[in-house]
């Protein structure tokens, strides 16, 4: 793609999400998703091959769909309560659709279907962009509805750790993996949405780092499936070390940083009398828990057989940048000591 | 006019139900020109001439072109329509939701949907819609300049995606 091209499409990837962001009026917020699913659709498509173009259809039309529910449900507020402010929503009905709506545009749950086959056929960069970038905007609203659908939300959160875990238990596929692991971190952010919004923002933050780890390491390592993880070892041993860690992070094992939002989200389900929840929702990350541990057992677990000369390839300086990769691994391991200071200043 | 705004309702529905419907793209297209055309009248019924007449003018204009396209792109010999069965599944399937739904939510929120904007003003100067678009201008110029420029990147992601030679989306690899 030409650089002028793809840097304006980027500019106003950023000019869509920030109007989302800085909206307090539902039809500004809702053409802010519209210019962020615009300009995304070509950098989808960029790699001519017939797998993404089918993901940046899938993507069109499901986002399609969803601004559609959005505006549908804006004129309906609009007409029911006479005003469009995001913040001021008293009808039932509207709050259902955003919420609907909303969640169709992030993937969660029961209308997740859309998103493991749109990242399966998108290179990792642009799947990195899916994941954490396109997540912001709907996310930003999300946290607005104030008085939200409490069932709907729990119901929505549910599903989506369990589909989360159990869709990915059977992929070979990384990039699918990715997919469901997102699926199932959303799930975790919705859940909590209603007792505690800065709670979700920092699930969504820390999410959002871990996940781009991921990615830039799969990136990295030109990887999108099990069998190629199984030789990086032989390419970049210390990240390969790392890379476990990593994943168990995105897991939420204890001593990594993943756990902090875990930890913090059951903490608030138990302090609301929602122990069911809790515990359910606890269940549901075992499941993924399962397929992280399986990603690390292939990574650097087990040593696989492989013939003398393939344990020694040539190592040639990689041309991507280091230091972001470098950066968000350490956060993505290390934040966990922060959680006292997080918490006083997110949840004063 | 309550006989008129339920025939425009009705066939709306019943526009919706063929575009939901209907494999052969010829007649969703079709349904799709119909749906628009009552959508144009609904809003006449409800007060709002100019936007009925922009939203004729622009979308019926414009996508009428696409619709061509896409029909002529996705031609077939012999097009299923309503008569043939799978297609008669579908339409019994949609219309048995359509009652269901609208039975649950009957004497709800639907009977605001009879009042015209600007029912009781014969004496106002400024109509409705005209009025909406003057505020528009006033207040939110910003955000028209946004929406061109989105008009603009818009013919730059078609642009994009279309472009022959190897290089598009389009075309078969």
């Amino acid at each position: 793609m030409n650089p002028i091209v793809s840097c304006t499409l980027l500019i106003t990837l950023g000019l869509g999400t920030t109007i989302t962001f800085a909206s307090s009026h539902w039809f500004l917020a809702w053409m802010g998703l519209e210019i962020n699913t615009l300009a995304i659709l070509p950098l989808m498509a960029q790699h001519h091959h017939p797998r993404a173009t089918e993901a940046t259809l899938k993507y069109f039309l499901t986002q399609a769909t969803a601004a559609s529910t959005l505006l549908f449900a804006t004129t309906t507020n609009a007409w029911l309560n006479g005003q469009w402010d995001i913040q001021h929503m008293t009808h039932p009905l509207p709050i259902t659709l955003f919420t609907i709506a909303l969640a169709l545009k992030i993937g969660l749950a029961p209308l997740h279907i859309w998103l493991p086959e749109v990242l399966q056929g998108l290179d990792l960069v642009t799947g990195l962009i899916m994941s954490t970038w396109q997540k912001l905007a709907p996310f930003a609203l999300l946290l607005q509805i104030y008085p939200a659908n409490s069932t709907l939300l729990i119901m929505l959160g549910l599903a989506s750790t369990l589909i989360g875990g159990w869709g990915g238990l059977n992929q070979t596929q990384l990039r699918k993996i990715l997919a469901y692991s997102s699926i199932a971190h959303l799930g975790w952010m919705i859940l909590v949405l209603q007792f505690s919004p800065a709670l979700t923002l920092l699930t969504l933050f820390l999410y959002i780092i871990m996940t781009f780890s991921t990615f830039l390491v799969f990136h990295l390592n030109n990887a999108t499936n099990i069998n190629t993880l199984a030789t990086t070892w032989t390419k970049t041993p210390a990240l390969t070390a790392l890379t476990p860690l990593l994943l168990l992070s995105l897991g939420g094992l204890p001593p990594l940083s993943g756990f902090m939002p875990k930890w913090l989200i059951l903490q608030e389900l138990t302090k609301q009398d929602l122990a069911l929840t809790a515990t359910l929702a606890a269940l549901t990350a075992l499941l993924s828990l399962y397929f992280y541990l399986r990603l690390s057992y292939a990574l650097a677990l087990t040593m696989f057989p492989n013939n003398p000369s393939g344990t020694s390839p040539w190592r040639l300086q990689s041309p991507q940048i280091m230091y972001p990769l470098a950066l968000s691994i350490t956060a993505a391991l290390t934040l966990l000591p922060l959680t006292p200071t997080v918490t006083a200043l997110m949840m004063p | 006019m309550t006989y008129i705004m339920s025939l425009f309702l009705f066939g709306l529905v019943l526009g919706l139900v063929a575009v939901a419907s209907n494999p052969s793209p010829y007649f969703a297209a079709l349904g799709l020109v119909v749906v628009a055309g009552l959508g144009c009248g609904i809003l006449v019924g409800h007060g709002g001439h100019f936007l009925s007449l922009i939203l004729f003018l622009i979308y019926l204009g414009g996508m009428l072109v696409v619709f061509a396209y896409s029909a002529a792109l996705a031609a077939e010999p012999y097009p299923e329509s309503w008569g043939s069965r799978p297609v008669m599944v579908y339409i019994l399937a949609y219309v048995v939701g359509v009652v269901m739904v609208s039975g649950q939510f009957w004497g709800g929120w639907y009977e605001t949907s009879w009042v015209p904007v600007d029912e009781l003003g014969e004496l106002s100067v400024l109509r409705g819609d005209s009025g909406g678009v003057a505020l528009m201008y006033a207040g939110g110029g910003g955000m028209l300049v946004i929406s061109a420029w989105v008009l603009l990147l818009t013919l730059f992601v078609v642009l994009e995606l279309t472009r022959g030679l190897s290089r598009g989306a389009l075309r078969a690899v």
